[in-house]
Parts: C-alpha cells; sequence; structure tokens
C-alpha cells in the first residue's frame, strides 16, 4: 500500500491509536471500527479488514449497508450527539455480499479537552445465534401448531395440578383460561383425585395411562384415555407432567350399544325359549288327548298352546314397540280419566292379592297433549309392576298397599307409583331399564318398564324410581303438560 | 308305560311357570307317577310336609329366590333332607343367563349339591330317565 494507513501522530491529525490501545483492536474477536463526525472510517480492526476489506475514509453507511446516505436510526450519530453509549441491533453485509446479524455498540472517543473526536463502533456477529433464534422460533411455532391441530386434549400440569398450558382443543372443551386446578375443570372435584397418572408420573418420572370420565365445560360426560408422561428441564429434574386424552366417548357409546345388542338377543332367545317351553308342553298335553281320545287333555293342552301364543305375540308386540322410532300424537288426554281406568282394570286382580290400590287424583289437572294408549300402557305398566313387588312380598305382617297420585307441578303434570312392596336393592334399580330384565322369572318379559320409559322419553318427560329393600317403591313419572316439545 | 309295581311314586313340581307345571305334571302322570304342582317356594313347603313326596323338580329362577329358600329349607329339615331334589335349570345354553345357578352354587358350602339336574328346554327322555333313576335307588 503506497499510502500509510495512518496519519503520522502529530501531524496536525487524529492519533487514533493513542486514544483506542493501540494493536490491542486488531486482537479482538468482533469488528471494530471508529468514524468521525462524517461517518469516515478512520480505524478498523484486523477482522473487519478481513471480512470487510480496507475501506479507510469511506463512509461507513456505504461499506457496511451499501447505502448513498447515512442511516435513519445511526448509533454512530447519536454518540456525537449526546456522548452516551448506545447500542442497536443491525443487519451489515460482508466483502462476498454476506449478511451479518450484529448487535452494534457505539461509544465516544475524547480527545484531552474533553471533546468527542471520534465514535468507537464495536460489531458483535450473532449471525448464528439469529439463526438458532428463527430456528427455535419456527420450531416453536410448529410444535405449537401440532399441539393445537393434534385431534386429542393436550395439557401440561404443574406439581400442584395447576394447567400451565394446555392445547386449542382443551381450551375450547374444558376452560379457557391457564392456572386452575386439573380436578376441579374436568372432575369436578375439589381436591385430587385419588388415583393420578399425573401425580403417577411426578412420582416415578414414568409415562402412566388411565381410562377415565371426565366433564367438559358444558358439563357433558366424555370417556377418555390419558396418557400422561413427564416433562424435563435442562438438568433432568422433572418441571411438569404433559397429559395427552383422547375422546373415546363414541367408541364406548358404540360398545354400550353392542354389549345391549347381544344381551337384547340374549334376552330375546331367553323369553322365546319360555314360550317355547309352554307350547311343547300344550303339544304333548293335547296328543295325549288325542291319543287317548280325552276331552280334558285336549282342552288342556290347547288352552297352554293358545296361552303362550298370546305370550309371543304380545312379546313381539312390545318388542317391535321398542324397536320403533316414532313420534306420539298429541291428543288430550284426562290423565285422571286413564289413572281411574287403570286403578279399575286392576281393582279385581289386587282384591284377590289382599292389596289395598287406592288413587289419589288432584283437581287442577289440565288435560294433558300425549298418545292416549301410550298413557293408559304406561301406568298400568307401573301399577301391574306394584302390585307384583307386594304380591312377592315375604313380609306377612304388613298390610299392603299401592297408591297411584297424579299432581300437578308447575308445568308438568306428575305420576307417582308408591308400593309398600319388597323393593329393590342397587343392582336391581340398576337394571330396571334394561331390556330383558325382569326379577319376576318366568311371568315377566322384562319389557314393560323399557316400554315405561320410552313411552315417558317419547312424550318429553321424565322418570325415576326411589326403593328400599324391605319397604317399597315410588316410580316418579314427570310430563309436560303441552306435550312433547 | 308304569314304573314300578306298588304304589305310584309322588313328584311334587316346583315352577312359577303354570304351563311347565303342567306339562312335567302331566308327563310325569302319564308315566306312571303321582304328580303335583306348586308355584313358588312358599306354596311348595306346605305341600311336601303334607304330601311327602318322594322327589321334587325345583325352577331355581323363581321371583324372589324363593327356589333357593325352599331348597335350604327341605336340605336343612331332618325329616326332608333325603327327599332327592332335581334342580330345572332355566337356561344353560347361548344366549341365557345361568346367574342363578350361579349364586346357588357360590352360597353352596351351606347346602348339599342336588340330586339331579334337568335342563330347559325339557326333554321328556332326559326327564324321566333322570328322575327314574332317582327314585329307583330311593327306598
Amino acid at each position: 500500500m503506497a499510502e500509510p494507513r495512518w496519519p503520522e501522530p502529530g501531524a496536525g491529525t487524529l492519533d487514533v491509536r493513542a486514544l483506542t490501545g493501540g494493536r490491542l483492536l486488531d486482537d479482538v474477536p468482533c469488528y471494530i471500527s471508529i468514524q468521525d463526525r462524517h461517518f469516515r472510517i478512520l480505524e478498523a480492526n484486523r477482522k473487519l479488514v478481513e471480512d470487510f476489506g480496507e475501506h479507510l475514509s469511506e463512509r461507513c453507511y456505504a461499506v457496511f449497508k451499501g447505502r448513498v446516505e447515512p442511516c435513519p436510526e445511526c448509533p454512530v450519530a447519536r454518540t456525537f450527539q449526546d456522548g452516551q453509549e448506545h447500542t442497536s441491533g443491525e443487519t451489515i453485509f460482508d466483502r462476498s455480499g454476506l449478511p451479518h446479524a450484529v448487535i452494534v455498540k457505539t461509544s465516544p472517543l475524547r480527545d484531552p479537552s474533553g471533546e468527542i473526536v471520534a465514535v468507537m463502533e464495536l460489531f458483535a456477529d450473532i449471525t448464528v445465534q439469529k439463526e438458532l433464534e428463527h430456528r427455535l422460533h419456527d420450531s416453536l411455532t410448529r410444535f405449537h401448531n401440532l399441539f393445537d391441530v393434534v385431534p386429542c386434549y393436550v395439557s401440561v400440569h404443574d406439581r400442584d395440578f395447576r394447567i400451565v398450558e394446555a392445547n386449542q382443543r382443551f381450551k375450547e372443551s374444558f376452560s379457557r383460561r391457564l392456572g386452575g386446578f386439573c380436578y376441579e375443570i374436568y372432575k369436578h372435584r375439589k381436591e385430587p383425585c385419588p388415583a393420578c397418572p399425573v401425580a403417577d408420573a411426578f412420582a416415578d418420572g414414568h409415562s402412566h395411562s388411565d381410562e377415565q370420565v371426565v366433564f367438559d365445560n358444558a358439563g357433558r360426560q366424555l370417556h377418555v384415555v390419558v396418557y400422561t408422561a413427564p416433562v424435563r428441564d435442562a438438568r433432568g429434574q422433572i418441571t411438569d407432567v404433559m397429559q395427552v386424552a383422547a375422546d373415546i366417548t363414541e367408541m364406548r357409546t358404540l360398545q354400550d350399544q353392542l354389549a345391549s345388542l347381544g344381551r337384547l338377543v340374549g334376552g330375546i332367545a331367553h323369553s322365546i325359549k319360555n314360550v317355547l317351553e309352554g307350547l311343547r308342553g300344550g303339544v304333548y298335553v293335547a296328543n295325549l288327548g288325542f291319543r287317548d281320545q280325552n276331552q280334558a287333555d285336549i282342552q288342556t293342552g290347547w288352552e297352554m298352546i293358545q296361552r303362550n301364543v298370546d305370550r309371543l305375540s304380545a312379546m313381539i308386540l312390545d318388542m317391535l314397540y321398542c324397536a320403533k322410532q316414532r313420534s306420539p300424537r298429541r291428543l288430550p288426554v284426562s290423565l285422571p280419566e286413564v289413572t281411574r281406568a287403570v286403578v279399575q282394570l286392576f281393582a279385581a286382580r289386587s282384591a284377590d292379592a289382599g292389596v289395598q290400590l287406592a288413587a289419589e287424583i288432584a283437581d287442577n289437572l289440565p288435560d294433558l297433549l300425549a298418545e292416549p294408549r301410550d298413557i293408559h300402557s304406561l301406568i298400568s305398566n307401573l301399577v301391574g309392576n306394584a302390585l307384583d313387588a307386594c304380591y312377592t312380598d315375604q313380609d306377612e305382617q304388613k298390610s299392603s298397599r299401592v297408591l297411584v297420585r297424579v299432581s300437578r307441578q308447575d308445568e308438568q303434570a306428575v305420576i307417582e307409583v308408591a308400593d309398600n312392596g319388597t323393593g329393590m336393592d342397587e343392582e336391581t334399580r340398576g337394571k330396571l331399564f334394561t331390556m330383558f330384565f325382569s326379577t319376576k322369572g318366568a311371568s315377566g318379559t322384562g319389557l314393560g318398564l323399557v316400554v315405561a320409559r320410552k313411552v315417558v322419553t317419547e312424550h318429553g318427560g321424565t322418570i325415576s324410581v326411589d326403593s328400599t329393600p324391605g319397604q317399597g317403591s315410588t316410580f316418579t313419572v314427570k310430563l309436560p303438560l303441552g306435550g312433547p316439545a | 308305560m308304569t314304573a314300578e309295581a306298588g304304589p305310584r311314586k309322588k313328584i311334587l313340581v316346583v315352577d312359577d311357570e303354570p304351563d311347565v307345571c303342567l306339562y312335567l305334571s302331566r308327563l310325569f302322570q302319564e308315566n306312571g307317577y303321582a304328580a303335583a304342582c306348586a308355584g313358588d317356594g312358599l306354596e311348595a313347603m306346605p305341600a311336601v310336609e303334607r304330601d311327602k313326596p318322594d322327589l321334587i323338580t325345583l325352577d331355581l329362577s323363581m321371583p324372589n329366590k324363593s327356589g333357593v329358600r325352599f331348597y335350604r329349607e327341605i336340605k336343612s329339615r331332618p325329616d326332608l333332607k333325603d327327599i332327592p331334589v332335581v334342580f330345572v335349570t332355566g337356561v344353560t345354553g347361548p344366549g341365557g343367563s345361568s346367574a342363578d345357578t350361579e349364586r346357588f352354587y357360590s352360597t353352596r358350602s351351606q347346602v348339599p349339591p342336588p340330586d339331579g339336574f334337568i335342563a330347559k328346554p325339557i326333554d321328556p327322555a332326559e326327564v324321566l330317565g333322570v328322575v327314574g333313576k332317582l327314585l329307583r335307588r330311593s327306598p
């Protein structure tokens, strides 16, 4: 290089090296340049020269940014202005045009009189960090997207069972607010659950799974399969537990339906077998009569056949009724009239069995909008059952009674059928409305209450039962006065 | 076909299904036995005490578990426990529930096992075979 890089000290120009500590600058592993008030580069360290070329006296904005005029936000200018250090993030381009993300720090250089004569600019190359930051951001975004689109409920729980993070789906179904307790949010509990796969994962650091029933924010019951896994920090300490829950409600419903279909088929087979037994008996007895020309046997046999054919047809009608989807007509039905008719129908039977059958009918009942036949069959079913419960009661001391109470409660008609018969245990109560479940052995079809419930549901009402073994049962039906919605 | 010479052996049929009662009793009568019917355990007990039958057929799956109770009582009474009792089990084949029989077995330790089994649907030849064998053996 012909011209000296540095003006000689004492030549009336600025001795930059004296201000900055000389060659020390060359050994610093970052870019350093010194600019004057006009953004001319007075000095550059070796690394800067290597990567950006020799550009002494050229304007920094031209050298680093390829600009023709000063940058709008310039830390060098600001330092000249206020004498303070400034920091900014910039992108500069090296001699081969590659961008470098840098953090720029500027500080004033003063002459002995304290005047700012130059500004030293220090560039820390953060290109690699920037790149990493980008990738981190990308993967975070991707992770979050995955987190949100995954067709499961994903939540992250801390040691206190607070939900610290959750995906979109979880938020939509359970809680938008983070920080709540999982057991409160979807288990409606006041304290942690006794068996908890989150607690298990915290305890042993392994994955755990469980099948649970949870409640969404609309109060619906969901069946979920839950998997939990510990989330560890860099030191390997478990900080949180992540839970993934898959909704299997539909599958459960299907499974239940399949199971009840299985029971249904079994029940049908069982009921038909019983009827078949009666038919065979009838045929046997009738055949004896034909063989011996015995009129009594022929008659008995035919009666048996007749009875069982009737049973079979009643059963099939009930079964068809259960299987059919239909909406009942909405005709005015006088509940008091139907109730009295049913009580009348059962009067002889209850008197024979020594059961006192009575009705209490409120006088403020308007007509119900319903299917008349259905309401009759509903009340007959309940009264028939109540009488059976009294009839099979072993307690000789009791004076058996069945009370049918019909009243009005707001816009609903309430039908209560109470008996003081055998009552039911928990198990029986649970199976009451199951097809072909009967406690009456061969005399029950196991369809009565199924039909009753279907009638109630089709009319937009509810049916419930209250029962104590040995003390009796009360069935309560509530029907909207205006008919089904 | 007559069972044996001498007085007819008496069979009590206990079943809540009247037609099965009729069927079995008529089958027994036709084959040389005297038969009577009872609709449940409560009805059966006085009949046993009165008639002292030589054999009882019992349907276990009756309401109120009165069949099981009846069986226990018979087997716990010294004067009645030697009467052979044949269970007529409701359903054992596919599609049925043998819950009552199973429940009975689970409490079996307190009572002796029954002397015979007949499965529904009833096969007349099988019924007569089981009953005949038991009655020939008894004094």
